[in-house]
């Protein structure tokens, strides 16, 4: 990427000011919040903080890049088993963290290789194959995974209270850390190339960018931050199995989460994630029979209501479909 | 014991084909990856077994009841949902498609409760013999109904003038439609025909596996699998690719033991896909430039 020849427009500003006082006040509100929120909304607002991380990590390669990794929530799942098997095996949980991130980002970077040279629809589903097969590998693996009986992590010798606080703060930290990632990515070489890559990644090749390398990285990258919130979810849970690590269902969530938010921004994430995770929370306590219908009725009228604008790249299919109006 | 393992394998791989069938021809036609395609394999068993229940209809009586009521939820959705989605991102209509399946899903939990029935056919616990081996009835009777169906719908795209505007469809979108055909029709007419074909490969499993509101989740890997091997939109190559992927699982299973069956699919699906993109009886659908 060093060859690259693209440098950085200068002191364009990266928000208006009103939207930084609004950052302001919204991390100040996350800050203190553990000091006046019940348990419940602690656990809730943990939560919506992880997903801001997934979906900052799914931003990179699916908002960024163009690659729609729809089984990006394997990397969840492979941090938090990274986590958890390091822990079963004496290391401390900062350890345990540091392992989960490399463990998948290397996974990301060897896996990489042969498929993000696949295209459009074929990408997505052979992600979804990883996320499903990852699931079948851990149950054969057993050993240290625990295989299909799950794995329990060692248990903090911290009251719950100050623990449930601290992995609030760990989330909270993760979420400001993935969505600078973001900001600082755009403005670098490599964010240049993998927009470019979005638009056309033929033209980007023709510019004399490795697209398959700025590919990698920016999968590496992505699944770092998921590895991340995989691990501190594994420790915060303290027991994991496949199905729950490496549920489909984590990296779906995220994906909505994008597209409500908007893709390829850098505060759409954070937005989108807050959004989706407190609405089906409150679906959730107001629906307990039905809240997946609902939930999937909930997915499904946003996507009717409100589909353009949310993907970019989407602007080009529609211009492909007008014409056909024209015709009809 | 081989020879066993690989007819029951062939057999078990002519009903995944038929399951295939619908899911491959919506991505063939329209680019749509319709993740709630299992729901309508799931729905199918359902109606089998509510129509067995009730009125303790025969499987094979009911299958064409499941089909129709299939085709008009597949249609219903394409028509109100789908058609207004694919007009933005075809993207976007994997996240619709995955909230309709959650809707189904649980609607039918709701409906029916998660407790996992069983159709149980008055021939259930016959035999057949075949090449020396023995053969559930069953089990023949799905493989061979699912290999007629598939080589009828087969059939319809080729001569039926409705399958010919499908056909054209999927090979060329724009001049189809300066030939006449409104795509939206034969969008909801293939998803129609897709969740048709899913909802008798329903109600002919509801004979050999149990019913439950997951149950289509059983169907995930051999569905992906068997669309890649076979060639998106390739009817033929389903039904081909249906068989050899039985027969790979059973092979999987006789081999490596059966933990190893979805690996081994999930491997194979892998591999196709990096290796031969196209599959092995791919063409230049529309859903490949999606």
């Amino acid at each position: 990427m060093s060859d690259a020849v693209i440098a950085a427009p200068a002191n364009v500003p990266l928000f208006r000011p009103v939207v930084w006082l609004a950052i302001i006040i919204g991390l100040l509100a996350l800050g203190l919040a553990p000091l006046g929120i019940t348990p419940y909304w602690l656990r809730v607002f943990t939560t919506v903080l992880m997903y801001v991380i997934i979906t900052q990590g799914l931003n990179v390669i699916v908002g960024i890049t163009g690659y729609h990794a729809f089984g990006n929530g394997v990397f969840f799942g492979i941090g938090a088993y990274a986590c958890g098997a390091s822990m079963a095996a004496g290391m401390p949980f900062a350890a345990g963290v540091v392992v989960a991130i490399a463990i998948s980002a290397l996974c990301a970077l060897v896996l990489g290789w042969p498929i993000l040279r696949l295209k459009g629809h074929y990408f997505a589903i052979a992600t979804v194959a990883l996320n499903l097969a990852a699931i079948q590998i851990i149950i054969q693996i057993g050993g240290i995974t625990g295989g299909a009986q799950g794995l329990a992590l060692p248990l903090s010798d911290w009251e719950p209270k100050p623990l449930y606080i601290a992995i609030y703060y760990l989330m909270l930290g993760g979420a400001v850390a993935s969505t600078a990632i973001v900001a600082v990515l755009l403005k670098m070489p490599l964010g240049f190339a993998l927009r470019a890559i979005r638009d056309s990644e033929r033209a980007t090749a023709v510019m004399g960018i490795d697209t398959t390398r700025a590919k990698v990285y920016a999968w590496a990258i992505s699944a770092g931050l998921t590895g991340f919130a995989g691990a501190v979810w594994a420790y915060w849970i303290t027991f994991i199995e496949p199905s729950s690590a490496f549920d489909p269902g984590v990296g779906v969530k995220a994906y909505i989460m994008l597209i409500i938010g908007g893709m390829g921004s850098i505060l759409g994430p954070v937005i989108g994630a807050f959004v989706m995770e407190v609405v089906s929370t409150l679906v959730w306590g107001g629906f307990l029979k039905a809240h997946q219908l609902i939930l999937g009725l909930l997915i499904v009228v946003i996507c009717l209501v409100a589909p353009n604008g949310i993907i970019e790249a989407g602007a080009r299919v529609v211009r492909s479909w007008r014409s056909r109006d024209g015709a009809a | 014991m081989l020879a066993q393992a690989t007819v029951n394998g062939i057999l078990l791989g002519g009903l995944y084909g038929l399951a295939t069938v619908g899911f491959s021809m919506v991505w063939g036609v329209m680019g749509v990856i319709n993740l709630a395609h299992t729901s309508f394999i799931m729905l199918g068993a359902y109606v089998t077994y509510f129509l067995f229940e009730r009125l303790g209809m025969d499987p094979i009586v009911s299958m064409p009841f499941a089909m129709a009521s299939m085709f008009v939820l597949g249609y219903a959705i394409q028509r109100v949902i789908l058609n207004r989605v694919i007009r933005t991102s075809l993207l976007l209509s994997l996240v619709v498609t995955f909230g309709i399946e959650l809707i189904l899903t649980d609607a039918t939990i709701l409906a029916f409760t998660s407790d996992v029935r069983s159709v149980n056919a008055s021939y259930a616990s016959r035999s057949v013999e075949l090449f020396g081996t023995l053969v559930p009835l069953v089990r023949l009777l799905a493989a061979g109904l699912s290999l007629l169906l598939g080589i009828a719908f087969f059939v319809f795209l080729r001569s039926a003038s409705l399958g010919q505007a499908i056909l054209a469809t999927a090979l060329d979108r724009e001049m189809s439609n300066l030939m006449g055909i409104n795509p939206q029709k034969v969008f909801a007419l293939t998803a129609g025909a897709g969740a048709a074909l899913a909802g008798a490969a329903g109600s002919l499993s509801s004979m050999l596996f149990p019913v439950s509101p997951t149950m289509g989740v059983s169907f995930v890997a051999a569905v992906f699998v068997i669309t890649v091997l076979g060639g998106i939109g390739s009817v033929e190559g389903c039904i081909v690719a249906g068989f050899l992927y039985g027969l790979v699982q059973a092979w999987a299973a006789y081999f490596l033991g059966t933990s190893y069956q979805e690996i081994v699919a999930f491997a194979l699906f892998l591999a196709v896909l990096v290796v031969r993109p196209q599959g092995l009886f791919g063409r230049a659908f529309f859903g490949e430039h999606a």
